[in-house]
């Protein structure tokens, strides 16, 4: 089989995962459940990547993207699984798959 | 930092999907496959969760727990600047969820941060709220204590607090309505009720930080809120963090 790509992107075979499964937080400053999903992730010692999106218009994009066209916050990706403003106990049961709690 | 084995590829898959966005110029096309994503996405998250559980009887305390997420938000601009760091906080006494009088001078000796909310119940207070309470710990270990006031009945309050889980006070500036809300400069005549503000009062009694935020679906930076807090607790004066319009007299 061969892997057809036009593209920048890395064709799988050479991609470098990371060796935890990425968590990512797509939020505002100013979002009560952003600052609860981002200090409940701290709570839990899981590293994420917090991504503002009124300073970030192209991952502001992305996330529309993602969303279907929702610009929704906090959407939070755990190891692949997009979380649409998720409960806390939504998140849990994410980073469980993840093994990330 | 270790974890146990993840779906990889869907990592992958994901990733993959993501660098794709800005390579596909607008269209309708583009919107389409947008919307299928998201609905990949929901489905799975459905699946997982088994849909929403059933509620023979009526609603229970979950559900009206979270009827915050479909209810009409406040929305508006701020209409006024908070006190300023170095003012004496005015004194007030209020009855909290349980009828019981509530000074300022109670705190005497302990730090306060008085969060004036427009109302309990709506969209962004309860999210507010709840995550003071989530943090109850962390303003524990700064010898800090957390009060909300805002125009509801103290009937209200109670209810209210018992479905959130809140445990800190919650003060009824109910009659006459929102007198101490304008005591502090963050009454809203318009809507009958408060801006959504931050008071750090330190154990003197004097304001060392105020903010009041520039829309009323804006909680305030709780990042921000702990360096304050942090300041005060050093001895350091915090300042003000006010919208554009001057104190009101």
């Amino acid at each position: 089989m061969s892997i057809h790509h036009t593209g920048p992107y890395v064709p799988y075979a050479v991609r470098h995962a990371p060796a935890v499964a990425p968590v990512d937080v797509y939020g505002t400053i100013w979002c009560a459940a952003t600052q609860a999903v981002r200090r409940h992730l701290e709570r839990h010692g899981v590293l994420y990547r917090y991504v503002d999106i009124e300073c970030d218009p192209a991952a502001a994009a992305r996330l529309r993207w993602t969303t279907g066209g929702y610009l929704s916050h906090p959407t939070v990706s755990v190891a692949g699984e997009v979380l649409v403003e998720p409960s806390l106990n939504e998140l849990d049961g994410a980073l469980g798959r993840a093994g990330l709690i | 930092m270790e974890g146990k084995p993840y779906a990889r590829r869907l990592v992958e898959l994901e990733e993959r999907f993501g660098e794709l966005e800005p390579r596909i110029p607008d269209c309708s096309e583009k919107e389409a496959l947008s919307v299928l994503h998201g609905m990949v996405q929901e489905l799975w998250r459905n699946l997982r969760s088994g849909g929403p559980a059933p509620s023979p009887g009526g609603l229970n305390v979950e559900d009206i727990a979270d009827l915050h997420r479909t209810a009409p938000p406040t929305e508006g601009e701020a209409e006024s600047a908070p006190l300023p760091a170095g003012t004496r906080a005015p004194h007030f006494t209020l009855s909290d969820a349980n009828a019981r009088q509530v000074s300022l001078s109670d705190f005497a000796g302990r730090s306060v941060v008085l969060v004036f909310y427009p109302l309990d119940w709506s969209p962004t207070c309860s999210d507010q709220l709840s995550l003071y309470q989530t943090e109850q710990d962390e303003f524990d270990r700064r010898g800090v204590q957390v009060v909300g006031i805002s125009v509801d009945s103290l009937y209200s309050h109670r209810a209210w607090a018992a479905v959130r889980r809140l445990s800190f006070p919650l003060l009824a500036d109910f009659k006459p309505k929102g007198e101490v809300a304008r005591r502090y400069h963050v009454w809203r005549t318009g809507d009958g009720f408060s801006e959504r503000a931050l008071y750090v009062i330190d154990e003197d009694g004097t304001i060392q930080y105020s903010h009041v935020s520039p829309k009323l679906d804006h909680v305030p930076d709780i990042y921000e809120l702990y360096r304050v807090l942090d300041r005060v607790s050093a001895g350091e004066s915090a300042g003000s963090a006010s919208s554009g319009r001057p104190p009101q007299n």
